[in-house]
């Protein structure tokens, strides 16, 4: 089993009240940059890279990262920033992006060259995931919602031709065009670095996921639900001509240890308030998904294939709506001392059996002091335990098995 | 009397089957819709039928319109509809649009002037205000934006039926497909075409711009610049009205344009 590390890398000095008296009171997108204090975006941006550097030493397998922008929610506007840093000085780990948002790209040549760069000073170390971006992303860079499938699809398949193609080449396509595809620099891992793609349950891209032999990511769906989608996956891989294993799934999941449950249970709150902002002010919806983002007709049509397929997510709204006591007792958070969070890994792994596990140790007001608490207490006991249910469970990951 | 008997009408063009309305009798009056949609054969249609043949087109990709999967800019979508006037046998017409549609008349002005009889434009997108900005009614929200684009609601005659009302799911769903499409056409350079400005000059058929003084989703700035650009132009504000003068005071907005056009 892969077993990586996550944070969001949130910034929380801001108030509800400050969100609610913004435009539309949205923490994202339209919340003022006024509210941005850099000494202090200084220190958290060194102490989440001090944060993954101690999970490479500790033995996590991989060190994930993520992109949002406008958002006081997740510092990483530029990921591969972080990844190149990581590549450097971190020794062993995977580095683990999911993903760049390929839709937001006016040239995915430079972003293939970046990921080759990150790939060859990592030594082969990059596992370069794709995603479409919240509409959040189409927003922030003013990216037409209503091509962001094609762009996606476009862009993955032109990186994947510089990085497998002998350049020169021309590419004349309906969103990209250029005349002349020669990156010097090629990425170390041949034939190109691997591709995992994350997201919550898109029928459609899990579906593609399984086409092209991607692993997909399940970020925190509800069990059953998360059941009901790799079922969709499964389907598509035997049309394909194979059969899905560990090795094609991984699963994210909020983990944070103490030394005790009840000192867990006290800062993993500090959660909630991460992802979904301080006040947790629901966001526009139109922000999120604005109109074009998801086409009437495939949405239509997935509605019609999908719809008897995979049940709706029991606790509402997911975890960043639901209190915090639903969301613990329903095991979408795991919180504890070591022994409790292996017992409740243990069930999750049991029941989901993914290749790649998630641990998303911190967000919101948890301290750095706690979290780095939260990955010590892993080192000694966490993660032996679950090195070895994955060898229990007999877990491969992709690096194990090809997916 | 106004006429408010009109026809459903369709047609096949390129693949795809374009509805729109018309009645009336007289010289070709082609309504260029915005952003909602083909709102229907609304009172200031029934006024202007009086004097015109009004064919209130549905642009593709809006309503009962189907949009071929190659139209995605602006551009194509001005090309295509001076492809439906073709189809329709209407060599020459008068245009009027408002908003999205104000943009699109002025285009297809400037693309194919020997079409255009006369040109009305109606809080008209298409050019960027120098002080002000257009503003983003996608980033607003449908809600925001209704109580951006009317100076009093009240005194807009068919705002109830219109947008004070609980959709129906068919309804919901056209508006949703209506918001994708305008997205499509409209997203970058936002409501507007940097080029426009340079080329109206070549527009020498008579235009009358109408604005609403209290217009605040197009500033009056806009309609000021089309006047300065369009050799043969008038600027006529309507007081105490915002964005959508044919809505928000039919009566005198149908009144304007007939005299215009019949002048």
């Amino acid at each position: 089993m892969f077993l990586m590390r996550f944070t969001e890398r949130a910034y929380v000095a801001y108030s509800a009240e400050d969100v609610k008296n913004s435009f539309r009171s949205s923490v994202r997108l339209t919340f003022p940059n006024g509210h941005f204090n850099p000494a202090l975006g200084a220190d958290l941006y060194n102490e989440y890279l001090d944060e993954y550097e101690y999970a490479d030493e500790i033995g996590f397998d991989g060190l994930m990262l993520n992109e949002h922008h406008n958002t006081p929610t997740c510092l990483g506007a530029a990921m591969n920033l972080e990844a190149a840093i990581l590549a450097r000085t971190t020794k062993k780990a995977k580095i683990v992006l999911l993903g760049n948002p390929l839709p937001i790209f006016d040239n995915p040549v430079r972003l293939a060259e970046e990921l080759a760069e990150i790939d060859m000073i990592s030594r082969g170390r990059l596992v370069s995931g794709f995603v479409r971006g919240t509409g959040i992303e189409s927003w922030a860079t003013n990216t037409n919602p209503a091509h962001n499938r094609e762009r996606f699809d476009e862009a993955h398949d032109l990186i994947i031709k510089t990085w497998t193609t002998p350049g020169p080449f021309r590419w004349e396509g309906k969103h990209y065009q250029f005349r002349v595809v020669n990156p010097f620099e090629r990425p170390l891992q041949q034939p190109h670095p691997p591709i995992w793609i994350p997201g919550v349950g898109s029928p459609e891209t899990i579906v593609w996921c399984a086409q092209h032999h991607y692993p997909y990511i399940y970020l925190e769906t509800d069990p059953q639900v998360t059941l009901d989608l790799m079922a969709f996956y499964a389907k598509a891989a035997q049309e394909v001509g194979y059969e899905p294993g560990p090795q094609n799934f991984g699963y994210l999941v909020r983990v944070h240890v103490q030394d005790t449950d009840e000192k867990a249970y006290e800062v993993g709150e500090g959660f909630l308030i991460g992802n979904a902002g301080v006040g947790r002010v629901p966001l526009p919806g139109d922000f999120m998904a604005p109109p074009g983002y998801n086409s009437r007709e495939a949405t239509k049509r997935i509605i019609a294939q999908y719809r008897h397929a995979a049940r709706p997510d029991p606790l509402y709204g997911g975890v960043d709506a639901a209190g915090w006591d639903k969301v613990v007792e329903s095991n979408r958070v795991i919180v504890g001392s070591p022994d409790t969070v292996i017992k409740k890994l243990r069930q999750v792994l049991a029941t989901l059996r993914p290749g790649i596990l998630g641990v998303w140790t911190n967000d919101g007001t948890i301290s750095h002091k706690d979290t780095m608490r939260c990955l010590q207490l892993m080192e000694k006991e966490v993660l032996p335990a679950l090195t070895e249910l994955g060898k229990e469970l007999n877990l491969p990951g992709p690096f194990e098995q090809a997916p | 009397m106004p006429t408010n008997e009109y026809r459903e009408q369709f047609i096949e063009l390129a693949g795809a089957r374009l509805h729109y309305l018309t009645g009336g009798k007289g010289k070709p009056l082609v309504i260029l819709h915005s952003v909602e949609g083909n709102l229907g054969w609304r009172l200031y249609l029934q006024q202007l039928a009086q004097h015109c043949t009004v064919y209130a087109v549905t642009l593709p990709g809006f309503g009962l319109s189907e949009r071929p999967p190659w139209l995605e800019t602006f551009a194509d979508l001005t090309r295509f509809t001076l492809w439906m006037l073709d189809a329709l046998a209407l060599p020459r017409v008068s245009l009027l649009g408002h908003l999205m549609g104000g943009w699109m008349a002025a285009e297809m002005a400037v693309s194919c002037p020997p079409l255009v009889d006369r040109l009305i434009l109606v809080d008209a997108a298409g050019i960027r205000p120098q002080r002000g900005e257009i503003t983003d009614i996608f980033l607003h929200g449908q809600e925001a934006t209704r109580k951006l684009s009317f100076f009093d609601a009240q005194q807009t005659p068919e705002y109830q039926e219109l947008f004070g009302r609980k959709l129906s799911a068919e309804e919901r769903e056209v508006h949703a497909k209506n918001q994708e499409n305008a997205i499509r056409y409209c997203w970058k350079p936002y409501m507007h075409d940097p080029t426009l400005p340079f080329l109206l000059p070549r527009v020498r058929v008579s235009t009358l711009i109408v604005w609403g003084r209290e217009d605040r989703i197009i500033p009056l700035e806009c309609g000021e610049r089309y006047r300065q650009a369009l050799p043969n132009a008038r600027l006529e504000i309507v007081d105490h009205c915002g964005h959508s003068p044919h809505l928000e005071k039919p009566e005198e907005f149908a009144r304007l344009v007939s005299e215009f056009i019949c002048g």
